[in-house]
């Protein structure tokens, strides 16, 4: 990690992402590539072929001691305790009201626990983890800025991945992950994502990932690999209907209004917010995160008011064009529970003119699993 | 970059070809790269009156919404149809088939104050440093 004058912090991978020809812009913090070829492209070949993405930026914490998984069940809506070994598994942070500090990922390795936050986030977690550390002894250590995170996302990322993992990774499950090697260079090897897309992320020291980074996108071009940024991979997951902090979930929007109810272990004892949530959920009557699909050619965008018979019923959290959605226009919006049925006609105001939109599960776009 | 020299340009990245009264309006090639793939393009409608500089629409891409401007003022007399499904042609020829509208000049004088291709050249390189 490198530091500008302008106090942006800038991974291990940004002379590569500058070598490329990226688009940089500031983005947790960190100088981040938001395209390389254009969005359309790198979206095309995530779900075609396959991207790879920097991740370096989001925030890496390493959990030690035999306190961690009753510690952090308190901590979280999801459970900790109950993961087999080598697993991963999804999670939140919430507040007392349900709202989301933060959402995560737990990966459970042999002797530790390696957590992966969001990199806006990332020093509000670090602060919160450390306020919270608990009597009976967790050691933290942040990883963050220092280890990279390189992600291979799409159909052809086995393929690609033959020869250059070790152990071999085509029967790893989905959320689980393996301690190996990625050419020959110790790695966290995991089957995770955020695209919709199979794929998998690599847990590496910063001082080698850029010589992975080169491997990859020469020896693997022929395979159809490019390089994708932040603007492909905010695509890639909204048609895939995952919830992006800021966005979908936020310390006011709860993950039973994000429709991430999946996620919530109610059954598993106390944590933080689950009164509020319980409360929220018996009540059924709050705001709720759905999916909209523009009927015309306009795009939704944040903040813009959505309406039902001229009253305001809600407001989009995240607009975009959905190439695997019929190439349409996607949306979601945090609407009134009546506005909220699939089928239902809404409109969105766009600078003073309301164009229809239709109520639409997510999410969007589905792969079709081999 | 070499702008094309029958041209004139402003500083919000748009060009204008001025043929008699009439000036055709477009986005640069700097201006569409910027943008990034265009996905929408809201134009002026037909018989609407610009003034220089003032709000004329906006041109959309994945990510971001930009505002465009008129670099002259006038009453809008054509609006590039073919936009309206193809909006990326403002990508691909952003000097020729993707050009945006066209407006009956209200002040000819007015082009003429606008960027030369050299003194948009200039800017750009300005603007990379």
């Amino acid at each position: 990690m490198t530091m500008t004058d302008s106090g942006i912090k800038r991974t291990a991978l940004a002379d590569e992402h500058v070598a490329l020809g990226a688009r940089m812009v500031p983005f947790g913090g960190f100088e981040m590539p938001v395209q390389y070829a254009g969005i359309l492209k790198e979206h095309d070949a995530v779900r075609n072929r396959a991207g790879l993405f920097d991740l370096s930026h989001m925030g890496q914490f390493i959990l030690e001691g035999e306190g961690v998984p009753e510690w952090a069940d308190s901590l979280t809506i999801n459970a900790i305790g109950t993961m087999k070994p080598m697993q991963a598994r999804y999670n939140m942070f919430c507040n007392e009201q349900g709202g989301v500090h933060d959402d995560v990922i737990f990966y459970r390795l042999p002797d530790r626990w390696l957590l992966v936050v969001n990199a806006g986030n990332a020093d509000k977690m670090w602060a919160l983890l450390n306020a919270k550390l608990p009597p009976s002894g967790v050691k933290l250590t942040s990883l963050h800025g220092k280890n990279a995170l390189i992600a291979i996302q799409g159909p052809k990322s086995v393929e690609i991945m033959k020869g250059v993992l070790e152990p071999d990774v085509t029967d790893l499950k989905y959320y689980f992950c393996t301690q190996g090697k990625v050419f020959g260079k110790p790695a966290i090897i995991a089957r995770t994502g955020y695209t919709g897309e199979d794929g998998f992320e690599l847990f590496v020291d910063g001082a080698v990932a850029p010589q992975i980074w080169k491997r990859l996108l020469e020896e693997k071009k022929t395979l159809g690999l490019e390089p994708a940024g932040l603007g492909a991979r905010d695509v890639l997951r909204l048609e895939a209907g995952m919830p992006l902090y800021g966005h979908e979930i936020t310390e006011e929007i709860t993950p039973v209004q994000a429709g991430q109810q999946w996620a919530l272990k109610f059954s598993k004892g106390e944590f933080t917010g689950k009164a509020a949530l319980q409360q929220q959920q018996a009540d059924d009557t709050y705001r709720r995160i759905v999916g909209l699909v523009m009927t015309g050619r306009v795009p939704a965008r944040e903040g813009y008011a959505v309406l039902q018979n001229d009253s305001i019923v809600g407001e989009v959290r995240s607009g975009s064009l959905g190439p695997s959605v019929q190439n349409q226009n996607i949306a979601t919006a945090l609407v009134d529970k009546d506005a909220s049925k699939p089928g239902t006609v809404l409109q969105v105001q766009v600078r003073g003119t309301k164009h229809d939109a239709t109520v639409t599960p997510l999410p969007f776009y589905k792969r079709n699993k081999q | 970059m070499a702008q094309p020299q029958n041209l004139r340009y402003s500083k919000e990245h748009e060009w204008v070809k001025v043929e008699g009264d009439t000036a055709t309006i477009g986005i640069t090639e700097y201006a569409q790269d910027s943008l990034g793939d265009i996905v929408y393009v809201e134009l002026p409608k037909t018989g609407a009156t610009l003034a220089q500089f003032g709000n004329a629409g906006v041109i959309e891409s994945v990510k971001a919404v930009s505002d465009l401007f008129s670099p002259v003022g006038g009453e809008v007399v054509e609006t590039n149809a073919a936009l309206e499904n193809d909006p990326a042609l403002v990508n691909r020829e952003p000097f020729e088939g993707g050009w945006l509208f066209k407006v009956k000049l209200s002040n000819p004088s007015e082009a003429g104050h606008l960027l030369s291709p050299e003194s948009y050249d200039q800017l750009l390189a300005e603007d990379n440093h």
